[in-house]
């Protein structure tokens, strides 16, 4: 199949699951955190989400990419010395690119669930502190369920160029699917055959993706009543 | 005193992989998309004259090779942050990257070369191409070249937006010649099926004050050691034989120059 990178190709696109799947589980963690921020009471907490929100929106995903590979490379160079670590530590390539991805896209994420956040009645929060739960106990199980129901649309969304995005990961030497299809590309000569095979791949990805989330967000609209939203 | 080395041992724990910068190994950079010189094999192997240049220099340096594929515009980066010891990737010699890296001696410099029907016969192509038409990428080396020597002595220039263009304008006998990279007119033109009847014909062009001064490793700004290591070791598989050994594999002429 694709002149033998056939194979060498479903393996990029393996990569670029699972660096989609471990951005994504960051991006959530940092995306739920920073929208606790900008909505905590606390003054210079909110300030922090919203500065993290608007600083790494505001940045093209290859500059920053560009800027923690490369920069923290070099961070770490002038530090390990210090800490009198003499020997070249390398900073693996995965780990920078899922550090970097889910770094930007906890950034729009924060947005969407800050979003969600406000659109559940306030009296929900109230209800649940006057059963006695703590403001954890409030977050986890009356907030976050009743979130996750609002989010979900613009979750799909930030999944979808989350996914695309990956691409741009090759330039720090990530052997995503696009890198191995540049490669077959290069050295066939037939560009659009690969790259029509990959555009096919992204496309199944995406497609899969979108079908599962709908499942999702049916099953966290049980009980909800259509009309109500 | 304690903090501080609890967040360097934080910092270590992010970093995956400890890699030993030993006397016997040679981290170097490659770009595999310049095939015939680097490119990836169906089992995603990387291949071609730059991989197995460095293989022979690694053998004559009694050191161990270990590649790093990235994009070529991560390359300077990546050797400057220390993520590789050596860039080996067709990178030409400038005067614009001696600022920021230094370079071994070059490895190759692919002479300019003109492309012509089969059995032309050229001695000096300044007397020879009098009245000729020559295509010539524009804005090129070749077009600076052929605009101050060419035109001067009676040859007519015409230039294209790209080489492609000239190549389709020689094959439909618009043109009589064309003056471009060796291995740009034996891999794009003379090796495919426009190309039928056209060949390689008369002296290299290679003056280096039009073209250059040729493809070299690139290393780290000061690191004369790797520099003169490596130097030393091109010259070592030029006059052993290894060098014409690689280079048959991929060419059927010099590609050293001059």
């Amino acid at each position: 199949m694709l002149h033998g990178y056939g194979s060498t190709i479903l393996d990029g696109a393996w990569l670029t699951l699972s660096l989609a799947l471990t951005s994504m589980a960051l991006a959530i963690t940092l995306g739920l955190l920073g929208a606790a921020f900008r909505l905590s009471p606390l003054k210079w907490l909110a300030l922090l989400g919203e500065g993290y929100a608007t600083v790494i929106r505001g940045i093209p995903d290859l500059v920053l990419i560009l800027l923690i590979f490369y920069g923290g490379q070099d961070i770490v160079n002038r530090v390990a010395p210090l800490l009198g670590h003499s020997q070249y530590i390398d900073i693996n390539p995965f780990i920078a690119g899922v550090g970097t991805m889910g770094f930007i896209f906890g950034a729009y994420l924060s947005e969407t669930f800050r979003g969600a956040f406000m659109a559940i009645p306030k009296g929900q929060a109230e209800a649940g502190a006057a059963y006695g739960m703590g403001r954890l106990q409030v977050f986890f199980r009356i907030l976050v369920p009743q979130m996750i129901r609002f989010a979900i649309p613009g979750f799909t969304n930030n999944w979808l160029v989350l996914t695309k995005a990956t691409a741009l990961i090759s330039v720090v030497g990530l052997q995503d699917m696009m890198f191995k299809a540049k490669n077959a590309a290069d050295a066939t000569r037939e560009p659009f055959t690969f790259f029509l095979a990959v555009a096919a791949l992204y496309l199944l990805l995406t497609s899969v993706s979108l079908l599962a989330l709908r499942l999702l967000e049916r099953r966290y609209s049980v009980g909800a009543r259509l009309a109500d939203i | 005193m304690n903090k501080i080395a609890l967040l360097g041992a934080l910092a270590l724990s992010v970093a995956s992989s400890f890699s030993h910068a030993s006397q016997d190994s040679l981290r170097i950079g490659i770009e595999a998309a310049y095939p015939p010189f680097a490119f990836k094999t169906p089992d995603g192997a990387i291949s071609g004259f730059d991989y197995d240049i460095g293989q022979a220099l690694c053998a004559e340096m009694q050191v161990k090779c270990q590649w790093v594929e990235q994009e070529f515009d991560g390359l300077i980066p990546s050797l400057k942050v220390r993520k590789v010891d050596a860039v080996l990737s067709s990178m030409s010699i400038t005067e614009d990257r001696l600022k920021s890296v230094d370079f071994s001696k070059k490895y190759y410099h692919t002479p300019g070369k003109l492309a012509m029907k089969e059995g032309t016969q050229i001695n000096d192509p300044l007397v020879d191409l009098k009245g000729k038409k020559v295509g010539v990428q524009r804005a090129s080396t070749y077009d600076r070249y052929a605009s101050d020597k060419f035109e001067k002595a009676g040859i007519e220039v015409v230039r294209y937006a790209s080489q492609n263009e000239a190549f389709l304008d020689l094959a439909s006998g618009r043109l009589d010649a064309t003056l471009a990279d060796v291995v740009n007119i034996d891999e794009g033109f003379i090796k495919t099926d426009t190309g039928k009847g056209f060949a390689l014909v008369g002296p290299d062009f290679n003056d280096p004050q039009y073209f250059g001064r040729g493809a070299g490793i690139a290393v780290r700004k000061g690191d004369e050691a790797n520099a003169a290591r490596i130097s030393a070791a091109i010259d070592a598989i030029r006059s052993n034989g290894k060098y014409q050994e690689v280079q048959a594999k991929y060419f059927d002429y010099d590609i050293y120059g001059q």
